[in-house]
């Protein structure tokens, strides 16, 4: 039994574990409707959509809040606190809930991501050969796309419809083509969310990209960790807060780490920078989604740690490596 | 003079529904529904002139308020006018009068803006409200709607116990009588059909249309007759969304994947 023992077996409970209760869990744990959630305002893609989840994603109430309360600054010249107080206490959950978890959200909670590693799990196991790591070049290319998702679907556009300067379309865009909101529902038996709208252009600019995105995210799966995860604006919102975050990555590096790039090997993310020289520092990069599998792979004593506050959860080790090693040799046959 | 006149047409244009109980509907003048319909969220088309159909002079009127607290409502001639909402989250309106030998009642829910109420929406619903009670279950959630072509859920109590084997008949504007029975849990599961005229391409250009739910219960020499309204919108899926092109559009997605996996395969062997 301790020989699976694991980081990643602990992960993958959990995440098993988040998945029913955010997927399914207005059928178990809380009622469907709005007011019963716990938060309202997930740093992870759990979609509102999905009726039956047991709570949602922070993306939806702040796309319409740029809509529907911080557009009227400009249309209604209404007052700033009546303007922001909405988004000022979604922004307030979501630094708190960082505070707690940081963005363990991503790696150890968020359903999509879940599906994501779930779906390479399969493509692993079809024999489907592997893309290891994607160049340092591509990784740079992709990294702004969040950004851009985040600046310009989830604030701007929805504040530019508020304002009438856009159509009633771009009030929720980044909900219109996130893959979250069509495997959500679809994993409930609604497949109402598949569809290619021809309402107006914007609908199906929108749709179409919505099916197509969800279709590429599923097959780049197979082959590549976690596609999606690296465009996700909930990396740039929880960056803005992952200093408070009190789990962190932490790496000692000094004259224990001769850069053998094992944790870039075994990051999913592909984040070159944690192979960088670090003397007791937090690296949780903004990509990092703290899954902790370069703790696990990296192979020298106390070089990479998770750490909640002051307390040292796991170290990176000569055992743990070589226990890792095996059980990811004995998965891949 | 003219609310007699509106009120004359509108029970003129509903002539026949609801078996002469009483029920409401959005009264027919009342602009607001119009225009707040083309949009979703909390509020939605709720129109907040109301008015109850068949009713007779001693009928009495209430407001339940996501607390759970109550306030009276006021008739003139047949019609309330909701007072503005002091929180948010769901409404329910009861009307109910008496006969010799007989009782009516009739609810309607609404969703209304404001401060949470911070009292949970399952609350509302499982507060017995009227004698023989027809309850959604669950409501729909307060983003949502009743939307045609979906099927949903309600359960029939009377005296607060379910009522088994009991005929409920469903009504709308466009489609005959449909009966259905409750089981041995006094639940019974509608289908919304989809039978709107008229429809214009986009949610926003198509008013909402009513449903209404009708029941009728003996208990000894007394009758009771009850109702449940409220507003159902076209399904997008019946219309202008394609789903058999958005499950193909997912499969194009999936094949630009799996030709990026072709393309990396190639490139991993030429090294």
């Amino acid at each position: 039994m301790d020989k699976l023992l694991t980081v990643t077996a602990l992960r993958r409970v959990v995440q098993l574990t988040a998945f029913v209760f955010f997927v399914y869990g207005a059928m178990i744990f809380a009622t469907f409707y709005t007011d019963d959630k716990l938060t309202q305002a997930l740093p992870a893609l759990s979609c509102a959509y999905d009726m039956k989840g047991g709570d949602y994603c922070a993306l939806i109430p702040l796309q319409h809040q740029m809509d529907h309360r911080v557009s009227t600054l400009f249309t209604q010249n209404a007052g700033v606190m009546e303007a922001l107080m909405g988004t000022l206490i979604t922004i307030g959950t979501v630094a708190l809930l960082i505070l707690i978890l940081n963005k363990a959200f991503c790696g150890w909670l968020c359903p999509l991501g879940f599906f994501q590693e779930a779906i390479t799990m399969i493509g692993t196991k079809l024999g489907l050969t592997q893309l290891g790591s994607l160049s340092r070049e591509t990784v740079n290319k992709i990294r702004p796309i969040k950004w851009f998702l985040f600046l310009f679907l989830v604030l701007l556009f929805p504040i530019l419809t508020g304002i009438g300067l856009l159509g009633h379309e771009w009030g929720s865009p980044f909900c219109s083509i996130c893959p979250s909101r069509i495997m959500t529902t679809a994993m409930t038996g609604d497949m109402n969310q598949i569809y290619i709208s021809q309402a107006n252009g914007g609908y199906f600019a929108l749709s179409l990209i919505a099916d197509t995105l969800f279709g590429l995210m599923i097959a780049l799966a197979l082959f590549v960790t976690q596609p999606f995860c690296r465009i996700c604006p909930i990396l740039p919102m929880q960056t803005l807060f992952k200093k408070i975050g009190l789990l962190r990555l932490v790496k000692n590096g000094n004259s224990h780490c001769d850069s053998c790039s094992n944790c870039v090997k075994a990051c999913p993310m592909d984040i070159y920078e944690i192979q960088d020289q670090a003397e007791n520092r937090n690296i949780t990069h903004s990509d990092c989604t703290l899954c902790g599998r370069c703790v696990e792979f990296c192979p020298h004593d106390g070089v990479m740690n998770f750490k909640y506050g002051p307390l040292t959860l796991y170290s990176s080790s000569k055992e743990g490596f070589k226990k890792r090693t095996k059980i990811d040799k004995w998965w891949k046959g | 003079m003219k609310q007699i006149l509106f009120s004359l047409l509108l029970g003129i244009s509903l002539w026949g529904y609801g078996d002469g109980a009483i029920y409401w509907t959005p009264h027919g003048c009342d602009e607001g529904k119009a225009t707040a319909s083309k949009h979703g969220g909390h509020g939605k088309g709720e129109s907040a002139m109301f008015a109850l159909m068949n009713s007779e002079e001693n009928a009495s009127a209430r407001l339940i308020l996501p607390n759970l607290s109550e306030n009276n409502l006021t008739f003139t001639l047949n019609t309330v006018m909701l007072p503005k909402p002091p929180m948010g989250g769901y409404y329910a309106m009861v009307a109910e009068g008496t006969e010799t030998n007989g009782s009516y009642s009739a609810i309607r829910y609404l969703t209304l803006h404001g401060r949470p109420a911070k009292v949970s929406p399952t609350k509302l619903t499982a507060l017995p409200k009227t004698v023989l009670e027809i309850i959604p279950d669950p409501l729909h959630r307060e983003h949502d709607r009743y939307t045609a072509s979906k099927s949903y859920r309600f359960l029939l109590h009377f005296r607060g116990k379910p009522l088994i084997n009991t005929a409920v008949t469903l009504e709308t504007y466009n489609t005959p009588a449909q009966t259905y029975t409750t089981d041995n849990k006094g639940a019974f599961s509608i289908t919304l059909p989809n039978d709107f005229k008229n429809v214009q391409v986009g949610r926003s250009e198509n008013k909402p249309s009513e449903f209404l739910l009708t029941t009728q219960h003996r208990d000894g020499e007394h009758l009771y007759k009850s109702t449940l309204t409220m507003p159902y919108s076209l399904n997008p899926n019946d219309y202008w969304q394609s789903q058999t092109y958005g499950a193909g559009a997912i499969f194009i997605g999936f094949l630009g994947g799996l030709l990026v996996y072709r393309r990396t395969k190639k490139g991993a062997k030429n090294g």
